[in-house]
């Protein structure tokens, strides 16, 4: 990878009102070995990765991908320069791993993503063994944004290339989340709102009642007291 | 206190005390003397430690005090008078009080011979009004008084120089009804009364002239036996009076405690209802609508025009719904959450966006995340735009929504409470809660965090009237 050099030392500054989004998709897939392996007590192998959301090769703007596992591991803090940004471990126990994304121009800050490694089917139903050889997968979708990126990162970011041919597809259908997510939430919204107009009605209506009762005990005070006066 | 004072670097005997000397140079000697005196804190020890071993030792010592006597107790020589000594002798007196020419001796001065007994002036006599018979009869006389009892009266003042509680008890039973203190007195006060008004003698103690105005001593019986009533049954409480009436005290700094804390509600009610009424710039959802790529200037207007119209249609429906007056009080706006600006540069994760800021509470918080999972709506979502947006709108909205429903519960107290108020003043009569209001707290909405004291309400539940 050549960097352009005519942007200079500070990458030209930056872009103003541009923002460029890119999703991604990081997470892991564990596979069970079936026993408890002898020499370490290890049952799973697993691959944590980071990889595009769309078909495209994100070595053109990231630099490196740091995964920082368990402390247990030898030298827990990994770094992987080219793609597939992934690792593969063996284990037995499920941690939370820090990805930590660097990019190409050193003026935009890291990003970092926590995900928890699974390795464990939930709810564990007792008695049926773990399924064996079946991977388990455990992803999330992100989205990265830049905003402003400065002239060089906006070239790297737009100089792209496919990763493959053929089709790219992942585990879980996040189209499909994305909209059955973002309909319920429409959803709740409305009905909150609804509910908050109702509220508005309800404490509009105390309010008015509060005065009104106030009024009448404020009549009946008066009265009791003028008839004080008149007893004396 | 050691190590504040350390570190403000005072010193700790008498750092305290002001006088004139120590404003002017008191400083630089105090400071002298203490590290003179001061036991240094050897190596590696910590200061802490250092102060807890050599902190008690200093309290003992006499504080250091500048004065601003002077030299007066510094001087070697005593100054001694320098006139002669004057003569005691023992000498008799008699005491002018004494009608028996007792004589009695002292010691006194030779140059006093002369002089009267001192103590003589301290023999006060006491002056009572004197009558004739037809003056008695003119001024004096009393359908509950006879002469008799009057003139009894009057001896018994003059022999006890006015003492009327021995007069009371020196009060002849037999001859005479028994009287009380305050008939005594307001008889003696009421004969001076009448005297000095026909009369000019000088009765100094019932009379005394103002700018050259008689002004008369005034007895007022009927007050004296009113406090006596009183201060009589203050001290003939039982124990069991004395507790409940501790009770009844406490009963009453809780209610009014609980009142305020309704008031202090009330108030905050009206903040957010007020703060809404003036939030006609859209405080919720600053969720960045710049974040597309290909942001134009006309994307974000039509975005603000189009909130501005659900706004205007919110309000057109609450005034369809209610009466013309009802416009000035509540059109509660959205309050809710306010989330942070997006920062102007660099690369950042969308999901940092549904973070909820440090302000909301972690009750709020929970509240939040509880009516969530309710609608099953997942807690942290898929973050793309739409979805972040409307995720943070619709949390905001939550939280309105508790705000609301926890006012809405005060409210309800409130009219509880105005209520008995009510009831209590009006006996037989009631007022009504209209029943929409109540629903606030079915079990199903019930407010987070809210406990509602219902142990005062008891006839809430039975409105019916």
């Amino acid at each position: 990878m050549s960097l352009p050099t005519d942007f200079g030392p500070d990458s030209g500054g930056r872009v103003k009102g541009l923002v460029i989004v890119k999703p991604i998709v990081y997470g892991n897939v564990a596979r069970y070995f079936g026993k408890k392996r002898e020499e370490d007590g290890h049952t799973h192998q697993w691959t944590v990765y980071v990889k595009p959301y769309a078909n495209e090769d994100m070595s053109a703007y990231i630099k490196k991908v740091h995964f920082k596992l368990h402390e247990s591991y030898a030298n827990p803090n990994r770094i992987v320069t080219k793609p597939p940004y992934e690792l593969t471990e063996t284990g037995w126990g499920e941690f939370e791993i820090v990805i930590k994304i660097y990019f190409h121009d050193p003026n935009e800050r890291p990003v970092t993503l926590y995900h928890i490694l699974k390795l464990f089917q939930t709810p564990v139903t007792e008695g049926a063994p773990p399924i064996v050889g079946r991977a388990l997968v455990s992803e999330s979708y992100e989205e990265v944004v830049f905003q402003e990126p400065t002239q060089l990162m906006q070239h790297l970011l737009n100089s792209v290339k496919p990763i493959t041919n053929g089709p790219w597809n992942h585990d879980t259908d996040f189209e499909e989340k994305k909209e059955k997510t973002l309909e319920k939430i429409i959803a709740a919204q409305s009905k909150v709102r609804n509910e908050i107009s109702e509220l508005k009605e309800k404490l509009h209506l105390a309010k008015e009642t509060i005065a009104k009762f106030k009024e009448e005990i404020a009549k009946i005070q008066n009265n009791t007291a003028s008839n004080v006066l008149a007893g004396v | 206190m050691a190590d504040i004072l350390d570190i403000l670097d005072i010193e700790h005997p008498g750092a305290t005390e002001i006088s004139r000397d120590s404003i002017i140079h008191g400083d630089k000697i105090k400071k002298k003397y203490v590290t003179a005196k001061a036991v240094k804190r050897p190596e590696g020890m910590h200061r802490e430690v250092f102060a807890l071993l050599y902190n008690d030792s200093n309290k003992d010592l006499p504080p250091l005090l500048p004065t601003d006597t002077g030299k007066a107790y510094k001087q070697t020589k005593a100054k001694l008078g320098m006139r002669k000594a004057r003569k005691w002798v023992w000498a008799p007196f008699s005491n002018p009080a004494r009608k028996d020419n007792a004589v009695f001796y002292h010691w006194k001065r030779a140059s006093d011979e002369t002089k009267e007994y001192p103590f003589a002036q301290f023999n006060k006599q006491v002056s009572i009004p004197s009558y004739t018979e037809s003056e008695y009869n003119q001024y004096l006389k009393s359908e509950d008084w006879s002469q008799a009892e009057t003139d009894h009266l009057m001896d018994m003042c003059q022999r006890f120089d006015l003492r009327f509680i021995v007069i009371h008890d020196r009060w002849d039973r037999a001859a005479f009804r028994d009287r009380s203190i305050e008939d005594l007195k307001e008889r003696y006060y009421g004969i001076c009364a009448s005297l000095s008004k026909v009369k000019t003698n000088p009765w100094s103690n019932t009379v005394t002239t103002v700018n050259g105005e008689k002004r008369i001593y005034h007895y007022d019986a009927e007050h004296e036996r009113k406090r006596k009533e009183q201060l009589r049954r203050l001290f003939d409480r039982t124990q069991e009076q004395i507790d409940e009436e501790q009770m009844l005290l406490t009963e009453l700094k809780k209610i009014e405690a609980r009142k305020r804390e309704r008031e202090r509600k009330t108030q905050d009610l009206q903040k957010l209802i007020s703060r809404a009424d003036s939030g006609n710039v859209p405080t919720v959802n600053p969720v960045p609508n710049n974040t597309e790529g290909t942001h134009t200037p006309s994307n974000a207007t039509t975005n603000i025009a189009r909130r501005h119209d659900r706004k205007l249609h919110k309000k057109k429906l609450s005034t369809q719904q209610r009466p013309v007056r009802t416009m000035e009080a509540v059109t509660v706006e959205w309050s809710g959450i306010k989330f942070p600006e997006a920062r102007s540069t660099g690369v950042w994760l969308r999901s940092q966006r549904m973070k909820l800021p440090p302000g909301v509470g972690q009750r709020k918080t929970k509240a939040i995340e509880q009516e969530l999972r309710q609608m099953n709506i997942d807690i942290a979502p898929t973050p793309t735009e739409a979805i972040c947006k409307h995720f943070n709108e619709l949390r905001s909205d939550l939280a309105l929504a508790l705000d609301l429903k926890n006012a809405l519960v005060a409210c309800e107290f409130d009219l509880q409470a105005l209520r008995h108020q009510y009831e209590a003043l009006n006996p037989g009569k009631t007022l009504t809660i209209p029943a929409s209001i109540c629903n606030a707290t079915d079990g199903e909405t019930k407010p987070m965090g809210e406990i509602i004291d219902v142990v005062g309400s008891p006839s809430a539940l039975n409105s019916t009237i």
